[in-house]
């Protein structure tokens, strides 16, 4: 598994960030909407894990926050993990190429992988059933939540960087 | 060598996290309502209630800010419209008094299944939907309260959906916006019945089955048809008929209604403990 990759440090920091971002998104993004949309912290921790810690650290920590957030939606159980795993295994794989590039390379990134993320949860719903998930107003989620979750995610890859005890956090947000 | 070993092993976790993602899911699917998924749900539920209240205690004057700013011109709006209806509200006063006797001939009349005095458990909504698909909320008493699966939830203005599922300490209800409910609603002054299917957030409901030859006002009041078999009670208000049009060659109106209640901002909702008839 991802976790064996993982240092000690990093196996105890790890559950204590998802639990945290859980809290966060649950108590407290679930009011901040834009136009209604809510930002997906959850995926955003998918996203900067990969971008941090590689395509391992990136599917593991997305499988984790994906389950946790899945016992609190009436989605099928697993279907947010199903996507976060391939998210943040998809950024852990272009993320190693742009961890020192310009600052506003991965805030970019999480604005891309945000939105493409949510169209991608939209469509595997639809596969599983969940067919009033593809509507018209996916055409506003997906680009509001890339917006909102590009403004979080400096914040958060400093998070995950934390979790992961990962010293390669992208250089720009480390100042 | 291990710079060809690493691309492999993490194929193999990925490969590892996504079959036990899709068996998860098949799982779910599968399972019962009191199955072991379905239990470790709720338990989560349960478990994380507390947590839930204390930081929405702590970080609700924040949301309310934030849904104020990006809500200015609605609230606005809504002032503005609330002033002129209290004014109509006093006159119409007198006129309900007659209007409600009336009702209640007529239902006696029909026989209807509608119970005055059906009994009703008030809750405190916690949070929104954690997600952007769907339009929920989550109130603050669940089973112990005596909360089931189905229940239909209100407010003292009218109905705001029913209980989609229910741990101990939580319930989670689904409001009549999402698009997975469906309401059987009544028009109020033609008698015509019809469904009437949530549009999303912020977007009126439609109602479908309303006949070509049925005539519509705007701002019509659209009550719950309470049907044999129907989840909800008769004569719960839903909303008022904002549009109706007949599309060309189309066999039925097409009817756009919005929700009498204020869905955007619920505080305190009844649940009322009433099951669908068999």
């Amino acid at each position: 598994m991802g976790v064996a990759a993982l240092t000690a440090e990093a196996r105890f920091r790890a559950p204590l960030v998802v639990v945290t971002a859980l809290v966060l998104h649950l108590a407290v993004l679930s009011r901040l909407r834009l136009f209604g949309v809510m930002p997906d912290l959850m995926l955003l921790l998918a996203v900067t894990a990969g971008l941090t810690g590689g395509p391992s650290a990136g599917s593991a920590m997305g499988f984790a926050a994906g389950m946790v957030v899945d016992l609190f939606l009436d989605t099928p159980l697993g279907l947010s993990a199903l996507v976060f795993t391939l998210v943040g295994f998809a950024m852990g794989t272009v993320g190693t190429g742009i961890l020192r590039a310009a600052w506003w390379i991965p805030v970019v990134a999480a604005f891309v992988a945000s939105a493409a993320g949510e169209v991608f949860f939209a469509l595997a719903g639809y596969v599983v059933g969940q067919t009033e998930m593809v509507t018209a107003r996916l055409a506003l989620i997906a680009p509001v939540v890339g917006l909102l979750n590009a403004v979080l995610a400096p914040l958060v890859v400093r998070m995950t960087g934390w979790a992961l005890a990962r010293p390669g956090v992208p250089r720009a947000f480390v100042g | 060598m291990a710079v060809y070993r690493r691309p492999r092993r993490q194929r193999f976790v990925l490969l590892l996290l996504v079959l036990t993602s899709v068996t998860v899911i098949t799982l779910d699917f599968r399972g019962e309502d009191d199955g072991l998924l379905e239990s470790v749900r709720r338990g989560a539920r349960d478990v994380f209630a507390p947590v839930q209240s204390a930081a929405d205690r702590v970080f609700a004057p924040v949301g309310d800010f934030f849904g104020g700013l990006t809500r200015y011109g609605d609230v606005k709006a809504e002032n503005d419209r609330l002033r002129s209806e209290l004014e109509q509200a006093r006159g119409e006063l007198l006129r309900q008094a007659g209007a409600d006797r009336e009702r209640q001939q007529l239902l006696e009349l029909q026989q209807l299944t509608f119970a005055p005095n059906i009994p009703a458990v008030a809750a405190r909504v916690v949070s929104d939907a954690p997600s952007n698909f769907q339009v929920t909320v989550s109130i603050d008493k669940g089973s112990d309260s005596g909360i089931a699966k189905g229940m239909p939830v209100v407010t003292g203005a009218g109905l705001v959906g029913r209980v989609a599922d229910v741990s101990r300490t939580r319930s989670t209800v689904l409001l009549i916006t999402d698009r997975a409910s469906n309401v059987g609603v009544r028009l109020q002054s033609s008698g015509d019945v019809g469904v009437a299917t949530g549009e999303g957030p912020r977007q009126p409901m439609r109602v479908d089955l309303v006949q070509l030859e049925t005539k519509i006002v705007e701002g019509e009041p659209v009550v719950t048809s309470g049907l044999q078999q129907s989840v909800f009670p008769p004569e719960i208000p839903v909303g008022r008929v904002r549009s109706a049009r007949v599309a060309p060659g189309a066999l039925k109106q097409e009817v756009t209604v919005d929700p009498v209640v204020d869905l955007e901002r619920l505080e305190f909702v009844k649940v009322l403990q009433w099951g669908s008839r068999p």
